[in-house]
Order: structure tokens, then C-alpha cells, then sequence
């Protein structure tokens, strides 16, 4: 699923993605992961829940994770009620598994050629490449290409109880 | 290739028909009645006959070998024997094994060549011979009188057929009689008027006769054994008698089912889940406007739903029987693997309860049995020197309380030895050297991860992993597990598990700006709460609910929430594990009927919620999980006590 | 020349199964998918039985039987209704309506082909 090159095999190995904007970066999210774009909803807090998906929102009657990467991605975490939800459905074994992702807006959808992925510079980029596959470049400005698969992984660990 | 659906069919059937076998097979064991042999054999019959149709020749030829023991056996051939039992459920596994095959020819083959077919084969006509030889042959006569209902000609019966039917049976004398026969004139000629008398002579029993007759069930009918002075009397029940169809010998009357694919149930439950959410809105717009006639047209709704909600759940209930036969085999084959005589009781299998609780239920019981009869029971010797019966008792009970299923499991062994079980909780370092836990509490270590008291690790119970699943699995389906047990008495083992996993009815509790649901049935009560009660320098967190001193905890500490400028707040008293627990919340905003949303990956280590759901106004909020709540809040307790 | 039984049921597989068992046996055998379709089938040509299911669509078992028992093509000829064991009322429903024999489901091919040879000959 982070390899998706191989997976558009006989195509012509584009992309298409959609991108998002967190913390003033922008970041693109293959479009076959996205299940739909909502508005701001009410959320419900999660007590104890963690800073990685701290919050349960209503889509059309399923209850879904509110999930914030920005700690992940070493940004400070997300206040106040405004920005958009990105719901998405990604593979976990052989089911797929809805989340919502919470970020500041929706910009584009654009093709990404994965033969001009650039690998992220050792120094300078804040982001753990873990999470962070590389960037392409965009009118002068960086896309950075996330890793679908760790970024939306649950942490490992239990949260502390009480 | 395509699979055809012909052959899905048999294989589902044979799968219900396996299942039964075993029940039937454990049932001739405690009486060998005909009835229950002829179930047997016609099961075994069905089974070959579908396997040669449908695409399982190694799995027809297995079976046959079967049916021909058992039809000895039906014949008064062969006796019911021990041997002959332990040959029948080894093969019945062998089936099972040659129907997962999937008649793949090559995988069919291997199994049906394996040492394992060629041993229980072995057994089978080893137990098949050793049984009385069967008695030669007799010579029986028969005085059959037959006379067709006058309308069975209209009906497509054919006499003919009838009577060569009889005649292959061995040879006959057949007389018919025509008398008291209407004038030509006024003779219709659709109607059958005439009668028969047969005399038989033929090594066919009754039922081999009354089986000409199967479909002649209206007509008039007597078959009777000539017996000849020397003759042995074999038929007790000689004498004339109707003819038995087969419907009246069948072991079950239930009613008409239909098969459904469960996920289909699940679907239907899902779309009834929104359905109940879908309704909670209405009623809250319907509030909104005052309207009678709207006002009513909700209730209407809201009366269907419920029966809908009703009946659905209903469908997916079970009854737990249908594990039962399972655990029976289970006690049979440990009894013989230990070399201990215990029989298993079983009580309210009629008890019904949500398919994928039993799916659930039915390893962590069969894990408990097998702890109670390998660990549980004493040996032979042992339990006649201790004055008990030489045979051990395993009594598995199952029964509805109050909106949830109490499971109990009992033996007649020798009980938890609890010194044994804190020594070994001390060792493990479960325990702490200087605790004094109660009995109950030590009976209960039982269940703890890594624990296993048995003084040897046989291959039955495992090596100490086990117990603690059990608990993961009761506690995952919101049941709660409790031990009791006296030395040299026995011990008894109490699960209550919910009717069902799907919906509840829960409790709406305001915290902040929070909605929690708490599911009704673990809530005892709601009082007002004095906030003087939150400010005891003494840092006293009891309260005083007439006679009794409840703990409490504010969930608004727990789950950090703010609660300034509240000044009211109230204490929702639950009960877990029959721990009282007062949790004091904002207010409380009435009864929800509410559909089970499991937590997400991301939040499923949070114990202290079992889902979550969605509200009347679309919001989601969180269902509490009272037993692991209580249970981390009164271990934090004891710790904070200790420290 | 072979009997023809004519068998109806909404169910290919069953109908497949009746074809198959009974057609190695020698009978001739046609098909309906439902008890009208069965009604023409029977006055089309002579039939040695008839083996109808009970639950079908457009016209079920028993409406067959009814149906069949008052045509002249049908009055005489042995009808073999197929039951389930868990439901014996209609069995009796079935035997008041002029069924010959029955057939409980599920039925192997040596049943099938002994209750055939039983009404059929």
C-alpha cells in the first residue's frame, strides 16, 4: 500500500492524489483511500484516549476515529472546532478500517509520478521518516508523501488507565 | 470451476447431521433404545447416500462400513457396546475430517488410507464380531389384512405394486375379497373397494413389512405374526398395530426453519441498530413540535421498532443445547484418557442465548470442564476412601436471570485447595507474601495469567494457559466469572453473560459538556449527592446509603473533566462482580435504548468503555464498561490502601 | 418404453438431483419450476408420477395437488410431495389433498429411487 507504483502496474504508475494542509505543509493522501470529505461535525471527546485519536465522530451513522497526526508529525496539536475531516479507508489485514483524519483544509487533487518522489533531506526536515515517505515538488513548493500504513497505526502501547 | 450449489448444501447438512450424530451417539450409550438406533442408523444412511451423490465416494465407502455395524445392531444382531461407541465417534471425527476434504480426490485418499481409518476400521469390526453372532435366520409368517382407503386409487396408489412389494419379500398367499360390492350399475369405478389377506412367509421382521405400507396410512391395515407353538417369541409387541410412517418415529417435531447465512442476521441487525437511532431523533424533532397526530404516528413507530427489535434479536438466539453435545463428548473421551468414571449432567439447554456470545462461550466452557474432570475430580480410590460415589459428576446448568444468562459449572471433586493456590500465587509473584486475601479472592487467582495448580501438567489441561483466557473472553463479552469451592466438596464456577451483544438499555449520565451511557441492568440506583462529600478533609470517599457504606469516585476526576459552576451533581450506584460502586456524574438524563458500537483499534485498550454509541441528536458517546471499570478502580484502591 | 416422472421444484439443485438419480435408472424425466408450469407439463403428455415440492412460487405444492386431483390427466397418477421432516402437519395437508406418498428432505438417491419404484412401478 505504500508501494502503490506496484499496485498501478500497467498503468502508467501516476498517483492520484489528494492533498491536505496541516500546520501551513501540505501532504497528499492517495485519492483510493479516500472515502469522502466532510465539514467540521460535532466531536466526542475520548477521556484518557491519547493525543493520536482523541476524539469519535458520527459519519452517516458509523462511529468513527477522530484522528490528529500533527504529534506525530512534531507539529503542536490541533485547537479550537474549525477544519476539515478526511474520512479514509485504509486496508488493516484483510478488512478495511475507517478513520477520520482532522486537518486545516482540502487544497487539491493532483497526479504524483512516484519516479520523482524525492527522498526527504537527512537534516532540515522535521518530519520522522518514518512517517514521512519523501516530496515532489509543486510549483516551487514541497508535497510531502506520507506513509498511509504507519502513520495511521494505532499505537502500540495501551494508553495509561487511570 | 464453479462450485455447485448442490454439493454446498449436502456439506451444511452432513456438517447438522455430524453434530446430531455425536448427540445420538452419546445418547445410545446412556439407552440403546430402537428409536435411537434407527436415528443413528438413518443418519449414517443420509450421510453415505449424499456422499456418493454429491462428490465424496471416500467418505461414502468410510460411512458404509458404519451403517452396516449399526444395522446389525438394528437387527438385534450386534449389541450396543462400549467398543462399538468408541469406534463410532472416532469414525464420526474421521467423517468430519473426509468432508473438510471437500472431495478433493487426493486429500480424500490419503485420509481414507491413513493408519487412523485403517485402526478405527479395525475397531469397528472388531467390536462389529466380538458381539453375539447374529442368530440364523428364521423363517416368520405374516397375516397381513389390507384394505385401501376408497379414495386412494383417485390418490395415485397402485394395490399392485403393493402386493409385488410383499411378494419380493419371500412368498406369499394372497386372497382377495370382494364381497358387499355394489351393483355394475351403481359402481364407481375410482373408488377401491376391494380388500386383501396375505400370509407371508419371509426372514423380514416388522419392519420390513410395515415398510411396504409406508404410504398407506389410511387404508385399513393389520399385520400380525403367525407364531407357531415352537417358535421363539422374538416381538414383544406383537399383535396388530397401525402403520408407522416415518414422520412419527422422527426424533424431532420441531417447526418448519429456514437456514440464513448469519452475516445476513448481522446486516438485518446493523440496519436495525440505525433504525433505533434513526427513531431517537424522531422522537426529539417529534417533542420539538407538539403535534398529536405526529406525536402518535411516533409511537406507532416506535411500538414496531420494538417488536422489530424484539423479533430479530430473537433470531439470533440459540439454544445453548446446541454446545452441549459437544461438551458431552469431551467428558466421555477425558473420562477414558484418565482413567476416570465421570458422567456429565446437563440441565437448561433449552436456555437461549445470542449466537455470537455462544459462538464465543463455547472454548472457554469447554476449557472449564475439562479443568473441573482432570483437575477436579479425584481419582477412582481417592473418591471411595473420601466416602463419595466412585463416579464423579460434572453438572453443567444454564438458565435466564433477569436479563442475563448464568452459566454454572459443578463438580464433585475435591475442591480448590486455596493454602496450594496462595503458595503457588506467592511463587508466581501473582500474590504478595504479606496479602490476606479471602477465600473467594484465592479461588479466584485461579483465573489469573500464567497460573496452574495442578500438581503435574497432563495433556489435558494445558500448561497453566487457559484459565486466564477464559476470564479475557468472559470479561471481552461483558460477563463476569465467580468461583466457589469447599475442599473435599467440590467446586462451582458462575458465569452471567448478556442475553445479547448487540443492543442494551443503558443510562444517560451527563459529565461537563459529556454524554456517557452506562448499561441499565449494572445500575442499582441514583441519589442526589451532597458536594460536601467532595471536600472531607479526612479524604473519606465513602458514602452512607441507608445501612450500607458504598466507595465512590468522581468520573469527572476520572475521565478529566471540568466541573465548575456545577452545583448539583449526583451518584449513579453500580454493581459489578457484587462490588457496590457509587460513580458521581453531573445529572442524569434518562433511559436509552442503545446499539453497541465496538471501540476502534485506537481506543481498544481503553477497559474502562465497551463501545460506544450514537445518540437521539447524531452525537456519539461513549458506553461505559461498569465491571472493568469497577474492577481498576477498586485494585487502585487496594494499592492506594497498601501504599 | 421408459416412465416419465415429472418433477417440480423451484430448486435446480433438487430438480437436477431427481434427473440425475432417476434417469440413471431408466425414467424419462421432465421438469417444472413451479406448480402451474407442473399443470401443463402433467395434461402435455402421460407422466408415471409426479414428484412436487411443497414451497414454491407462482403456485406451491399443495395448490398442485388440489389442482391436479380435479383434471382428468391427474385423477389416478401418483403424486410424491416433498416434506420436511419438521413440519408433519403438512404432510397430512398434503395426503387430505391427494398426495400418494412423500419424501422427506434431505433424501439420498437410493431413497428416491426405492419410493419411485414404490408408486411408479
Amino acid at each position: 500500500m505504500s508501494s502503490n507504483s506496484n499496485l498501478d502496474d500497467g498503468e502508467t504508475g501516476l498517483e492520484m492524489s489528494l492533498i491536505v494542509r496541516l500546520n501551513g505543509e501540505s501532504f497528499a493522501i492517495p485519492v483510493r483511500h479516500v472515502h469522502e470529505v466532510i465539514h467540521e461535525i460535532p466531536r466526542t471527546r475520548v477521556p484518557n484516549a491519547g493525543g493520536l485519536a482523541p476524539w469519535l465522530i458520527n459519519v452517516r451513522g458509523a462511529v468513527v476515529p477522530l484522528v490528529d497526526v500533527r504529534r506525530r508529525l512534531c507539529m503542536p496539536p490541533h485547537d479550537g472546532d474549525d477544519g476539515q475531516i478526511v474520512v479514509l479507508d485504509l486496508p488493516r489485514g484483510n478488512e478495511s478500517h475507517r478513520l477520520a483524519l482532522l486537518a486545516d483544509g482540502v487544497e487539491e487533487v493532483m497526479e504524483i509520478d512516484p519516479a520523482r518522489i524525492e527522498a526527504l533531506p537527512l537534516r532540515g526536515a522535521p518530519w520522522p521518516a518514518e512517517y514521512v515517505r519523501g516530496s515532489v515538488r509543486r510549483n516551487g513548493d514541497l508535497v510531502l508523501i506520507i506513509e498511509t500504513e504507519s502513520l495511521f497505526e494505532p499505537d502500540p502501547s495501551s494508553p495509561p488507565l487511570h | 470451476m464453479e462450485v455447485n450449489p448442490a454439493i454446498q448444501s449436502y456439506v451444511i447438512e452432513a456438517r447438522d447431521l455430524l453434530a446430531q450424530l455425536e448427540t445420538m451417539l452419546l445418547d445410545l450409550e446412556v439407552s440403546a433404545t430402537p428409536e435411537s438406533v434407527d436415528s443413528v442408523f438413518r443418519a449414517l444412511h443420509t450421510l453415505k447416500g449424499g456422499g456418493g451423490m454429491f462428490g465424496f465416494p471416500a467418505l461414502s465407502a468410510f460411512v458404509h462400513h458404519f451403517e452396516d455395524a449399526f444395522d446389525l445392531v438394528r437387527m438385534g444382531k450386534i449389541a450396543v457396546t462400549r467398543p462399538l461407541l468408541d469406534a463410532a465417534l472416532a469414525g464420526r471425527d474421521h467423517i468430519i475430517a473426509l468432508l473438510e476434504a471437500g472431495g478433493d480426490p487426493e486429500r480424500s485418499d490419503a485420509l481414507a488410507k491413513s493408519p487412523e481409518a485403517a485402526s478405527i476400521l479395525a475397531h469397528l469390526s472388531a467390536a462389529a464380531n466380538s458381539s453375539p453372532m447374529p442368530p440364523p435366520p428364521t423363517d416368520r409368517t405374516w397375516h397381513i389384512h389390507f384394505r385401501p382407503a376408497a379414495k386412494a386409487m383417485m390418490h395415485g396408489m397402485r394395490p399392485d405394486l403393493l402386493l409385488d412389494e410383499l411378494a419380493s419379500l419371500g412368498t406369499v398367499e394372497i386372497h382377495c375379497q370382494a364381497q358387499g360390492l355394489p351393483s355394475l350399475a351403481d359402481l364407481d369405478p375410482t373408488q377401491s373397494l376391494l380388500s386383501w389377506d396375505v400370509t407371508l412367509h419371509t426372514t423380514q421382521g416388522r419392519a420390513a413389512v410395515e415398510s411396504v405400507f409406508i404410504f398407506a396410512e389410511d387404508a385399513e391395515l393389520t399385520i400380525e405374526e403367525v407364531i407357531e407353538p415352537e417358535a421363539e417369541v422374538e416381538e414383544k409387541q406383537a399383535g396388530p398395530t397401525q402403520a408407522r410412517s416415518p414422520t412419527a418415529k422422527s426424533p424431532q417435531n420441531s417447526p418448519e426453519t429456514v437456514r440464513v447465512p448469519a452475516p445476513k442476521l448481522d446486516a438485518i441487525l446493523d440496519q436495525l441498530g440505525e433504525l433505533v437511532i434513526a427513531q431517537a431523533r424522531l422522537n426529539q424533532i417529534a417533542a420539538r413540535f407538539g403535534d398529536s397526530t405526529l406525536d402518535g404516528l411516533v409511537e406507532e413507530f416506535q411500538r414496531l421498532i420494538g417488536g422489530l427489535r424484539d423479533t430479530t434479536l430473537a433470531i439470533r438466539m440459540l439454544p445453548i443445547e446446541t454446545v452441549f453435545g459437544k461438551f458431552r463428548r469431551v467428558v466421555r473421551d477425558l473420562s477414558v484418557e484418565l482413567g476416570k468414571d465421570v458422567i456429565l449432567e446437563t440441565e437448561g439447554g433449552e436456555t437461549e442465548i445470542d449466537k455470537n456470545v455462544l459462538d464465543r462461550l463455547s472454548e472457554p466452557l469447554v476449557h472449564m470442564i475439562r479443568n473441573s474432570v482432570d483437575h477436579g475430580i479425584e481419582s477412582e480410590a481417592e473418591r471411595i476412601a473420601a466416602g463419595k460415589p466412585a463416579q464423579g459428576l460434572v453438572r453443567l446448568s444454564a438458565c435466564q436471570d433477569a436479563g442475563e444468562i448464568l452459566i454454572t459449572i459443578e463438580d464433585d471433586g475435591k475442591g480448590l485447595d486455596h493454602e496450594r493456590i496462595r503458595q503457588k500465587a506467592i511463587e508466581r509473584g501473582i500474590l504478595s507474601p504479606d496479602a490476606t486475601p479471602t477465600e473467594n479472592q484465592l479461588a479466584e487467582l485461579i483465573f489469573a495469567p500464567g497460573f496452574s495448580t495442578a500438581e503435574k501438567v497432563s495433556n489435558v489441561s494445558g500448561r497453566g494457559v487457559g484459565m486466564d483466557a477464559v476470564m479475557t473472553t468472559i470479561t471481552a463479552l461483558r460477563g463476569s466469572v465467580e468461583v466457589m469451592s469447599r475442599k473435599g466438596e467440590g467446586t462451582l464456577i458462575s458465569l452471567r453473560l448478556p442475553l445479547t451483544l448487540a443492543i442494551i438499555d443503558g443510562l444517560l449520565v451527563q459529565l461537563g459538556g459529556d454524554i456517557f451511557v452506562m448499561p441499565l441492568i449494572a445500575v442499582d440506583e441514583c441519589v442526589e449527592f451532597d458536594l460536601t462529600e467532595l471536600r472531607r478533609d479526612s479524604g473519606r470517599t465513602m458514602l452512607a446509603i441507608r445501612d450500607e457504606m458504598v466507595p465512590f469516585v468522581d468520573l469527572a476526576d476520572l475521565f478529566n473533566v471540568s466541573t465548575d459552576g456545577v452545583t448539583r451533581r449526583r451518584v449513579v450506584i453500580v454493581r459489578a462482580e457484587g462490588q457496590r460502586m457509587g460513580l458521581v456524574v453531573d445529572d442524569i438524563l434518562g433511559q436509552h435504548q442503545t446499539v453497541i458500537k465496538p471501540m476502534s483499534p485506537f481506543h481498544a485498550a481503553l477497559s474502562d468503555f465497551a463501545g460506544s454509541t450514537i445518540l437521539g441528536d447524531g452525537t456519539v458517546a461513549l458506553i461505559l464498561d461498569i465491571t472493568s471499570l469497577l474492577r481498576g478502580l477498586l485494585n487502585g484502591q487496594t494499592q492506594a490502601l497498601a501504599a | 418404453m421408459s416412465k416419465t416422472v415429472l418433477s417440480i421444484d423451484d430448486s435446480k439443485a433438487i430438480r437436477d438431483m431427481v434427473a440425475f438419480t432417476l434417469g440413471n435408472a431408466g425414467y424419462r424425466v421432465i421438469e417444472a419450476e413451479n406448480g402451474l408450469q407442473g399443470l401443463q407439463k402433467l395434461r402435455s403428455e402421460p407422466v408415471a408420477l409426479v414428484i412436487v415440492d411443497l414451497n414454491m412460487p407462482v403456485m406451491n405444492g399443495f395448490e398442485f395437488i388440489k389442482n391436479a386431483r380435479s383434471d382428468a390427466k391427474g385423477a389416478g397418477i401418483p403424486i410424491l410431495m416433498l416434506t420436511t421432516e419438521s413440519r408433519p402437519e403438512a404432510k397430512a395437508e398434503g395426503k387430505a389433498l391427494g398426495a400418494t406418498g412423500w419424501l422427506n428432505k434431505p433424501f439420498d438417491a437410493n431413497m428416491l429411487l426405492t419410493v419411485t419404484r414404490k408408486l411408479a412401478g
